[in-house]
């Protein structure tokens, strides 16, 4: 009994987790985007480039990050892919002429500073890093 | 030694990965993106020389590709780009670089856009993505499907489409769509001109003629779940030379042309987190004028496959396939249109290890267990030039191969 107890716990312990990291990862746009929400769904056609607008008609361009936490809760949270398949995925595109490989940057102050500056721009970044000049989008 | 090589082959495969990364350079204040994908493979089989290549015995490595990829995004509504290819298979490519695809992309609306220039052609799940072998599970993709002897084809064609996508009300998922038309022309260094040689004493100096069609596929509101339906017309005509070799005399200025060419293709696929499974039917019926007038045949291609992988952890995706080639052939004079069995179908149970040993290095491992050659009147993979000594019922094959992309 005690044993199942812990098992319990622990089960608990890593959903509470999961949850919490998967929260730490939020979506911010260029103030030109109109949205101010996002449904999980327009979200990953997104980034994974079957869509390029959004709801409202802003057209939106995806920018991403090389690697990191923030990067993979984004993934995991909200596309439902790993990295390597995530990326598979945007070269398929690339390859057969369907798309344009979206900018992959080093630091999430560069995700920031790219959002701020460019029109249409959509990224993600920590929710903990500074973003000024963005709008942060609510992913419903 | 033989051995060396291939294994040579695949080490300079994996090194050139290593060194090789996406590239981006500017062209005035545009951004012009550069990246590119290769293959090396071996095939071994115990019986038959497969693929135009000589499998049987030691097997064989003449199994490359690899592309260049150059592209730029204009405004955020218009893109252009273009990729070269090349390969070697056997026989077939022969290091005859082609221009894969070019052209420009205009997207209006989300539900309405514009590609004009050479442009890859929409035709079920894969024919547009089958060379991009990291994408994919298997080192072959389901031949009775998509015939890598036959890749181009039905890959790309010099005209146009009009595309688009658009959310169904009522909660009823999306559509998207492609309509094209166009032009295609085949290279001669692919499969059908190297069966005629073969088979028929007929060598091409053309191939190709207008194609129009479209594809319609739906992703109801189950996630990872889409399903379509391709059409392909198409009105081929072949010129070159026929030597007399079947009987029928000799034509220096010998032609052939389609009475009636189309290709239906109808798609299902499902993905879920670490497991995705798909399946295919395709009908390819050819209705031809030979000969220069003297003769016709008609070749109604059958296939289907149904298969899917799962990614067990994340070096290591498993997956198998059930392919199901059959073909119904007849003719008039000079044409063949009686056969063994064995040569009608080729049903092919297929077995898969691929391990993803860094993000952009791809090697697989597959098992093919082949009942049938299905190598009547139409290229099926199994080749006469290459098995002057005919052919066995079943086959047996070991393919290896290595990728990467950047």
């Amino acid at each position: 009994m005690t044993k199942l107890l812990y098992a319990f716990l622990l089960v608990a312990s890593v959903l509470i987790f999961t949850a919490q990291a998967q929260a730490q990862a939020i979506v911010i746009a260029n103030p030109s985007v109109k949205s101010a929400d996002v449904s999980k769904s327009d979200l990953r056609e997104v980034f994974t480039g079957a869509a390029s607008s959004l709801k409202d008609g802003s057209h939106v361009t995806p920018v991403l990050l090389k690697s990191g936490a923030a990067h993979d809760e984004f993934l995991t949270g909200y596309i439902g892919k790993n990295d390597t398949a995530f990326r598979a995925g945007w070269r398929s595109l690339v390859f057969s002429g369907q798309a344009s490989m979206p900018k992959s940057l080093d630091s999430e102050a560069a995700v920031v500073e790219f959002v701020a500056h460019n029109p249409g721009a959509i990224g993600y970044i920590s929710k903990a890093t500074p973003h000024e000049g963005v709008k942060v989008i609510a992913v419903k | 030694m033989f051995k060396k090589h291939i294994i040579s082959g695949m080490l300079a495969v994996l090194a050139i990965s290593i060194t090789l990364h996406a590239q981006e350079f500017k062209i005035g204040s545009k951004d012009v993106q550069v990246h590119g994908f290769g293959t090396q493979g071996f095939v071994h089989t115990n019986d038959n020389n497969w693929l135009t290549m000589n499998t049987s015995g030691t097997g064989s490595g003449a199994f490359t590709d690899a592309g260049l990829n150059l592209g730029a995004q204009i405004t955020s509504n218009f893109r252009v780009g273009g990729q070269v290819y090349d390969r070697k298979l056997g026989q077939l490519g022969d290091w005859h670089p082609l221009l894969d695809w070019a052209m420009g992309d205009y997207r209006l609306k989300p539900w309405l856009g514009f590609r004009a220039g050479k442009v890859k052609t929409v035709l079920g799940l894969f024919t547009d993505s089958q060379d991009m072998d990291f994408a994919n599970t298997f080192a072959l993709l389901p031949q009775s499907v998509y015939p890598i002897d036959l890749r181009d084809a039905s890959i790309a064609h010099l005209g146009g489409d009009i595309y688009g996508r658009e959310k169904l009300g009522h909660n009823l998922g999306s559509i998207a769509y492609t309509a094209y038309g166009g032009r295609r022309s085949d290279n001669m260094h692919s499969g059908y001109p190297y069966l005629l040689s073969g088979i028929a004493g007929i060598t091409l100096n053309s191939y190709g003629g207008p194609v129009f069609g479209g594809d319609l596929r739906w992703n109801p509101p189950v996630r990872g779940l889409t399903v379509g339906i391709s059409r392909l017309n198409e009105m081929i005509t072949g010129k070159g030379s026929y030597n007399g070799q079947l009987g029928i005399p000799a034509q220096p200025k010998y032609w052939e042309n389609s009475k009636h060419d189309w290709t239906n293709q109808y798609y299902g696929r499902f993905v879920k987190d670490k497991l995705h499974a798909e399946s295919e039917y395709r009908r390819y019926l050819r209705d031809q004028i030979i000969f220069s007038g003297l003769s016709w045949v008609e070749t109604d291609i059958r296939g289907w496959y149904v298969g899917g992988g799962y990614q067990v952890n994340k070096w290591l995706e498993a997956g198998s396939y059930y392919s199901h080639y059959r073909i119904f052939p007849s003719g008039g004079a000079g044409v063949n249109a009686s056969y063994p069995d064995a040569q009608t179908h080729d049903f092919d149970k297929v077995v898969t290890a691929k391990l993803t040993l860094k993000q952009y290095v791809t090697v697989k491992v597959e098992g093919h267990f082949m009942d049938g050659n299905g190598s009547a009147l139409y290229p099926a993979g199994f080749y006469s030039n290459v098995n002057p000594n005919g052919f066995s019922a079943n086959t047996n094959a070991l393919v290896v191969r290595t990728g990467f992309s950047f």
